[in-house]
């Protein structure tokens, strides 16, 4: 279980690391999901090029927008003060992802790259249109989420390249975003299925699921339902992403299980957001 | 309750191991390290039924680092076990359940050892299994042991076959008593294995000094019993073994037998260097003592107003590949099938059963949980049926004073009116289903005090302190606390002056061991029996100094006493020591064994229960109607402990086992698939966390038993015994769904609810 360990000061001495080590390196964020596929031998990496000292940990806030560096931390996301109204999502699901010491080092770039299919943040991420900033030897880019995510632990970050942030569009005061995650207990779990949901008042609607496909995914055509008819669609809009969700069978639960919670908890938490709007409504 | 006004035991004092084990200090068994330690490493099966057609170490063996390879081919063919010895070190060109072990390697390193067993060959040849404890029954099913008839076993128990033990115990004509009933209910229960969830993996370092002795630091829960088991497998005299315990992280019975030390013994005799064995989480999920999976029937015909008239019931017990205590526990399930409860006509019968699974063991209250999901369900489900309370229909049917037990016994020190009515009040019984997705539940047991003997050596020193020398070891509950606080307040001092060795099997009495909800029991007796000896040599002694009459004599505020005459203990000592080499004395207990009628028993090797203990326990959860997800609101305990030596510790292990009861209830499995465990890890093997636990609100009820220390009875093992059933019965009340198997997930609940089965 040998590896080198790399300590860089800038991205751009990180990235030539990842370039000069190539497949042998990995770039270590919190290490929360890492280390254990070491431990447990699926992994052997040869370099572990730490990316602690390159200052990617910041949360900021523009007019309109909100940039997460990918090296924020669940429990940076949990106390960060701007995301308390529209953007409660973004704490409700980093507050349930591992435990206490988990939170306070896993990180929000990590659950993107790693790209479980049950990362928790992801689908809120998935739900705001968050877009993903890149940089690597040959320069730097932005991807949609959506885009970037491929499958299960796949994504299109070439292995030289660092996620550096993650940034979406501040969403308007009437709308809502929410969050469900369910397990076998209630913390130091893994989602069996979690939903994230974006609601906007005469708007857009985001429907985002998690541990449901080879990937995390959004339902267009239940979204779109939503869309057209609002809160007389949320079951069906529910029934609809049941239907296009692939779940699968494992130790953890059943496709069947699995489906019958896709089901209500998007109609749960589309109802949960239209009622926050409809609180917040003067 | 005793109206003697007691100084040191009773009270809420700090537990003598406490500031150690807080600070970090304790030294735990896996701690210890001796210089020039190897670190052993075991080959597992990747088969659970197989021919070993081909093993090659040699790669291993020429791996640099590598200090020693054993297989079967390198020790004596000698088989151990509990009840039958069924079972070798390594597997014995037959493999049994995937995981078992075939070759161990020591190496300077645990990296190195780990690689030098992935580069042993094997090759198997696949033969019939069996996983399915009812199919293991069925004529022409595959045999675990093709050899069994040739094993040895104890007596008691009557194997063939598959069934390594079957056991009954009954009286009366069931069928009558059906004939006469008013309506007669059948119902199946199935329940899982769990894993003790000890915190402390199993680990022991061993090391052969220059007499040709091993010494073998563990965290054994039964050092006395390892040192016998060690001896068999090493095959030397006894006396050639030292157990030592350094200090142990969490047993809960799955640290009972031997698990890792022979392994560990047998390397550093063939490395000539100590070698260290510690189990990893895949390992304890495949190869441990877990809680053997069990299939419930049961079969109980009412009278009209709800009183048991007949119950036939019988009890699967899936032991695994090897026996170890499924017999003994197939047949205490018994006595926890009958509960409190009167019924005129009985007839119970255990079976234990080997599959080609790992082997199982004795965690905390065996049977007890599996059997009383059985029992409490369905006298819920009959309550329901006939429309009568759950709470009185239990009343109309428990034990009273005087009552006869299952088998033949006159029970005395009967609690558990007392038990039920506490905690249905504590709980707000007369609102059953408080609202929409809410419900309570309630539950109630009977548990033994397992008997075996203990012995203490306590000294008086000359600085007044207290040395109490056992063979008891502290498990992490506090009933070592618990012994010296009886000790103390037998003989006039403070718990600060108790000092508590360890154990070490070459000096320490002999002790049964830390089973059985037994250890502050027993060994609190045997610390009467060594104080009361003690106080004699003490009165004799100051008797002969003074000139007066021994029986004029007491002990006082540390000093003894007699007429205006007083010596401080530390002197008395001083003065022994001058002139008759100390104040020492050997204390002693055992447990008579209650009379019983033989003739409603059969091959029970614990027919009658003694010093039982009775307990209620009530629940207010909620369930979630989507997920199915339950939350629990409340947990109430009433427990009746016969004297509470310590109320802090004994509340300590009231929580400890309803956390254990929740994970067994709502997300603990072991799951297997085709013999392989789909979740030896702890991220899919799910003990509750802190989040999932509510605050367990505990009532103590002091209803003295015989043979106690000051009434006290066992504590340890019945707070996990009634979890699963009340919870079934509360989320029965809060979302209309009976499951009749554990562990009760969200997903079971929800796809009933959702109209799936």
């Amino acid at each position: 279980m040998g590896f080198a360990f790399h300590r860089p000061e800038t991205i751009d001495a990180a990235i030539g690391l990842g370039r000069q080590h190539g497949e042998a390196a990995r770039f270590l964020a919190g290490g929360t999901d890492l280390i254990i596929q070491i431990n447990r031998r699926r992994l052997a990496p040869q370099h572990l090029i730490s990316l602690a000292g390159l200052g990617l940990d910041g949360i900021s806030e523009t007019p309109t927008e909100v940039v997460i560096g990918a090296m924020a931390t669940h429990d940076a996301v949990v106390s960060w003060p701007g995301f308390q109204k529209e953007l409660l999502a973004l704490p409700q699901a980093s507050a349930v992802i591992g435990g206490r010491q988990i939170r306070n080092i896993a990180t929000v770039g990590g659950n993107i790259v790693n790209a479980s299919p049950a990362a928790d943040l992801v689908p809120v991420l998935l739900a705001l249109d968050a877009t993903v900033d890149l940089s690597g030897s040959t320069g730097s880019r932005s991807l949609p989420l959506d885009r970037f995510l491929v499958e299960r632990g796949r994504t299109e970050r070439r292995p030289d390249e660092i996620l550096t942030t993650v940034r979406f569009a501040k969403p308007p005061a009437a709308s809502a975003t929410w969050f469900l995650k369910a397990g076998r207990r209630k913390a130091m779990e893994i989602s069996v299925i979690c939903v994230a949901v974006h609601l906007v008042q005469n708007g857009k609607a985001r429907i985002a699921i998690g541990a449901a496909a080879s990937r995390t995914v959004r339902v267009p055509e239940a979204e779109a339902l939503v869309e057209k008819q609002g809160l007389s669609a949320f079951r069906e809009a529910g029934q609809i992403a049941a239907d296009k969700t692939t779940p699968i069978d494992d130790v953890r639960a059943s496709a069947r299980y699995r489906k019958l919670l896709v089901a209500k908890l998007v109609e749960r938490a589309l109802a949960a957001c239209a009622d926050r709007i409809e609180r917040a409504d003067p | 309750m005793s109206s003697l006004e007691r100084r040191v035991a009773g009270k809420r004092l700090n537990r003598i191991d406490g500031i150690g084990k807080v600070t970090g200090k304790h030294v735990y068994a896996a701690d210890f390290a001796l210089p020039g330690m190897l670190f052993g490493k075991i080959l597992r099966s990747g088969e659970a039924h197989a021919r070993i057609a081909r093993l090659d170490v040699a790669k291993a063996l020429a791996l640099p680092g590598v200090r020693s390879v054993l297989t079967a081919q390198d020790i004596p063919q000698i088989r151990f076990g509990t009840a039958i010895k069924d079972r070798t070190m390594f597997a014995e060109g037959e493999v049994r359940f995937r995981g078992e072990a075939i070759a161990a390697v020591a190496a300077t390193s645990l990296e190195i050892a780990e690689a030098a067993v992935r580069t042993i060959e094997i090759e198997y040849e696949p033969l019939p299994a069996v996983f399915d404890p009812e199919e293991a029954l069925l004529t022409g099913a595959p045999l675990v042991h093709a050899g069994w008839n040739d094993y040895q076993a104890l007596p008691v128990f009557d194997r063939e076959g598959n069934i390594s033990g079957r056991s009954a115990i009954g009286g009366g004509d069931v069928e009558a008593g059906f004939a006469r009933s008013y309506r007669v209910y059948e119902h199946r229960f199935t329940t899982q294995h769990v894993h003790p969830g000890y915190t402390e993996p199993r680990a022991a370092v061993a090391s052969w000094d220059g007499n040709g002795d091993v010494i073998v630091w563990t965290n054994t829960q039964l050092p006395f019993d390892m040192k016998n088991m060690l001896a068999e497998v090493l095959d030397l005299p006894a006396s050639k073994i030292r157990v030592i315990v350094p200090g142990i992280g969490g047993g809960f019975g799955g640290k009972l037998r031997v698990g890792v030390e022979h392994y560990a013994a047998w390397l550093a005799r063939k490395s000539r260097r100590p070698v260290r064995v510690i189990t990893t989480s895949e390992e304890e999920l495949t190869d441990a003592y877990p809680r053997q999976p069990t299939v419930v029937t049961l079969k109980t015909g009412v009278s009209r107003d709800g009183l048991l008239l007949a119950r036939q019931g019988r009890v699967i017990l899936d032991c695994g590949a090897f026996a170890n205590s499924g017999p003994a526990t197939a047949a205490i399930a018994l006595q926890v099938l009958a509960g409190p409860y009167r019924t005129p006509h009985l007839a119970f019968e255990g079976l234990a059963v080997y599959t080609n699974k790992g082997a199982t063991g004795s965690f905390r209250a065996p049977a007890g949980p599996m059997a009383n999901f059985a029992v409490e369900s369905q006298i819920d489900l009959i309550a329901d049926d006939l429309g009568i309370d759950p709470l009185e229909i239990r009343l109309r049917n428990i034990y009273r004073e005087g009552d006869t037990g299952p088998a033949g016994e006159t029970l005395a020190s009967v609690s558990i009116e007392e038990c039920l009515t506490k905690a249905a009040a504590a709980i707000g019984w007369s609102e059953r289903k408080p609202g929409e997705g809410r419900g309570k539940g309630l539950a109630c047991s009977w548990w033994l005090t397992t008997g075996g003997s203990s012995g203490v050596y306590v000294r008086i020193n000359p600085d007044g302190t207290v040395t109490l020398i056992s063979g008891a070891v502290e498990l992490g509950s506090g009933a070592i606390t618990g012994a010296a606080q009886i000790l103390a307040e037998e003989l006039g001092v403070d718990l600060t002056d108790i000092n508590v060795t360890d154990v070490d099997t070459h000096s320490s009495p002999y002790d049964y061991g830390a089973q059985g909800s037994r250890t502050a029991f027993s060994v609190g007796n045997a610390c009467i029996a060594a104080a009361t000896d003690l106080r004699r040599q003490i009165f004799e002694l100051v008797a002969t100094q003074w000139n007066v009459p021994a029986a004029s004599l007491r002990l006082e505020n540390k000093s003894v006493v007699g007429g205006d005459k007083r010596m401080s203990l530390a002197d008395v000592a001083s003065l022994s020591q001058r002139m008759g080499g100390g104040l020492i004395s050997h204390g002693t207990s055992i447990q008579p064994m209650p009379v019983f009628d033989p003739n409603r028993v059969k091959h029970h090797p614990l027919p009658a229960w003694t010093s039982h203990s009775f307990h209620a326990h009530a629940v207010d959860l909620s369930v979630d109607s989507i997920t199915g997800e339950v939350s629990i609101n409340r947990y109430v305990v009433a427990q009746d402990v016969g004297y509470a030596i310590n109320p802090t510790y004994i509340e300590g292990q009231i929580e400890g086992g309803v956390a254990q009861g929740i994970g067994q209830t709502l997300s603990e499995e072991i799951v297997y698939e085709d013999g392989r465990v789909l979740n030896a890890n702890l991220t899919d093997y799910k003990m509750p966390t802190m989040m999932d636990m509510p605050r367990v609100e505990c009532i103590l009820i002091e209803k003295p038993s015989v043979n106690g220390p000051y009434g006290a009875k066992g504590v340890g093992e019945p707070p996990c015994i009634e979890p699963p059933a009340a919870i079934a019965n509360a989320i029965a009340v809060a979302s209309g769904v009976r499951v009749q198997s554990l562990p009760i997930t969200a997903e079971k609940i929800a796809l009933r609810m959702n109209g799936g089965r």
